[in-house]
């Protein structure tokens, strides 16, 4: 079955087409000062595969966290087409994407997303065979709490993501344990995405379109500081 | 994929989305018929802020679309695949939120074959005026005003359009919303107001009527928001009791005697015959009663929308987005939202 995978998490808009054992497919690109692009880039796409969309039976999508206002893009299309196809949709955490494409790596693995706002976004994984299993929440902090919170981890650590790259400085003052991933894997690849989403289209757990959203890991400033008030009131 | 031909006496179903600020909104018309028309309104996530988080406005389109789509189909009794364009808002709005109706449009189009047709939301609020009046609308001068926007249009012929004039401070519904909260009224404050309004006396406080004699079709709303202000605090200060009703009417009369003095001299000037209303405050009232009394008086044809059509609503972007469709028009899956489109 063909997956067409979309992940618009960060400032790269990332798609490709593949099935559980191949990519035939995949476009990629970084730094583009706008975020409608995701559409026109899965229309590239097909027309460089000679992929039909009547023939793609699944799509899955990066679901965050990250930029919202880009994230949102792909997560909508992806609805929408899966909506219009009748096809089955999967989300998946963009941070999973990212500790997957570095599966091949004997360290714990980190993936670290900019959250903006001096913030990042992560979820710590170990490698299992055939790919990664998480420990733990995804979780939103400053780049500070967390390089105190890898000084008490065990073992040898592989950061990723562009967040890790952004503040490797706060990284790199853990210690020696700790390794950063090349620049090319500062981004979820869809590559990646369909390959770890595949499987869940075969034992058909999917999600319904209508129910799926972004992950956010943060209330909007308007929420936050509506709850100080609200707690100051009560106080 | 192959497109049927858009012919004379055929259906012409187009998918209508509007984002671009506080409403989910999504439509099928065929060309000016109503088929569908739904809104998931966020009143209820915006209330206690007393204004649009835009934010949270965008978090809010993300889970209203889906359905919306599967509902609005429903009802106008067919499918995606029947579709013959995909019309969506790509300005002016909050960028954030326009950009989720677009990448849904954007992937409705891509999945059926069916064109994209990116219209400009002042437009559609325009163009409503076709589901009730027909499509003959020009020449005439068109007055748009909501939350964001108030404006004198010269439209000479469909798709034309000479700005005249506009609000150089505050946009009318904005003035709404603040006088509204000020008086206690809630979110949103315009039907509170209008409602009010209806048991005062309009000419109980006599509020200055700004550039009401400029001499050109601007407006300015920022005096008049001050002065009811000052007024209620001078006659509570005075232990005076006031009379919020006779508040709201007051204050609604002066923009309301502006609007329709300046909408009647713009529509001599450029010698129209027709006057058109469009936008969320052409919901009020007393608008709506005092300009049909000035355009009999003045002998031009005055015409609004239904109310439903007079807020944002997907309709309104669907016919725009017919219109242009069936002049050929197409917009590549490219285009990017423009927060400040204006018109033309
Ligand atoms: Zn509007």
């Amino acid at each position: 079955m063909i997956v067409l995978g979309i992940d618009t998490s960060t400032e790269q808009t990332s798609v490709a087409l593949g099935t559980e054992r191949e990519i035939l497919g995949t476009a990629r690109f970084a730094g583009v000062n706008r975020h409608d692009d995701a559409v026109p880039a899965i229309e590239r796409l097909l027309e460089w595969t000679g992929v039909e969309l009547e023939h793609v039976g699944g799509v899955a999508v990066g679901i965050g966290p990250g930029l919202y206002t880009g994230l949102r893009v792909g997560v909508e299309a992806a609805k929408a087409l899966a909506q219009v196809l009748g096809v089955p949709i999967v989300g998946i955490s963009s941070l999973d994407v990212l500790a997957f494409g570095v599966q091949h790596t004997s360290r714990r693995i980190v993936a670290v997303i900019d959250a903006r706002r001096g913030e990042v976004f992560y979820g710590l994984y170990r490698p299992v065979p055939g790919g990664v299993m998480r420990d733990g929440e995804y979780r939103v902090a400053s780049p500070h709490a967390l390089a105190a919170e890898l000084e008490i981890e065990r073992g040898e650590m592989l950061l990723v993501g562009n967040g890790a790259i952004l503040y490797r400085k706060e990284f790199e003052q853990v210690d020696a344990r700790v390794e950063l991933a090349p620049a090319t894997f500062a981004h979820p690849w869809a590559s990646a995405l369909v390959s770890l989403a595949a499987p869940r289209f075969i034992r058909e757990q999917t999600d319904r379109p209508a129910d799926l959203v972004p992950m956010y890991l943060r209330k909007t400033d308007a929420e936050i500081t509506w709850d100080q008030r609200a707690r100051g009131a009560s106080a | 994929m192959t497109r049927r031909p858009l012919r004379e006496g055929l259906a012409v179903r187009v998918l209508g989305i509007e984002t671009s600020c506080d409403e989910t909104a999504v439509a099928v018309v065929d060309r000016e018929t109503v088929l569908a028309n739904l809104i998931a309104s966020q009143v209820d996530v915006h209330e206690r802020f007393g204004g649009v988080v835009p934010e949270l406005a965008s978090r809010a389109h993300v889970e209203a679309l889906t359905p919306l789509f599967d509902a609005a189909l429903e009802t106008a009794g067919c499918g995606f695949r029947d579709l013959d364009g995909v019309a969506v808002t790509i300005g002016p709005g909050l960028v954030g939120a326009l950009l989720v109706g677009m990448a849904a449009a954007k992937a409705i189009a891509l999945a059926t074959g069916a064109p994209l047709i990116g219209v400009n939301h002042l437009e559609g609020h325009i163009l409503a005026n076709a589901v009730d009046h027909g499509s003959e609308l020009t020449p005439s001068v068109c007055l748009v005003v909501s939350g964001g926007h108030t404006m004198l249009v010269h439209m000479p012929e469909p798709h034309r359009y000479e700005l005249l004039g506009q609000t150089v401070d505050d946009a009318a519904g904005e003035a709404f919303d603040k006088i509204a909260r000020f008086l206690g009224l809630g979110f949103p404050g315009g039907p509170a107001l209008d409602r009010l309004a209806r048991d005062g006396d309009p000419n109980a406080i006599r509020f200055p009527r700004a550039m009401a004699d400029s001499g050109d079709f601007d407006f300015s709303l920022s005096g008049l928001k001050t002065a009811v202000l000052r007024h209620v605090k001078a006659e509570r200060q005075a232990g005076r009791d006031v009379e919020p009703a006779d508040v709201a009417a007051s204050f609604q009369e002066a923009i309301v005697d502006v609007q329709v003095a300046k909408t009647i001299d713009a529509a001599r000037d450029r010698g129209v015959e027709t006057v058109l209303l469009g936008g969320g405050v052409v919901a009020n009232t007393r608008l709506r009663e005092r300009m049909e009394k000035a355009g009999a008086e003045a002998g031009f044809r005055v015409l609004f929308p239904s109310l439903d059509l007079c807020t944002d609503n997907g309709a309104m972007i669907a016919v725009a987005g017919t219109w242009r469709l069936l002049r050929g028009e197409r917009t590549s899956l490219g285009v990017g939202a423009d927060p400040s489109l204006e018109l033309g």
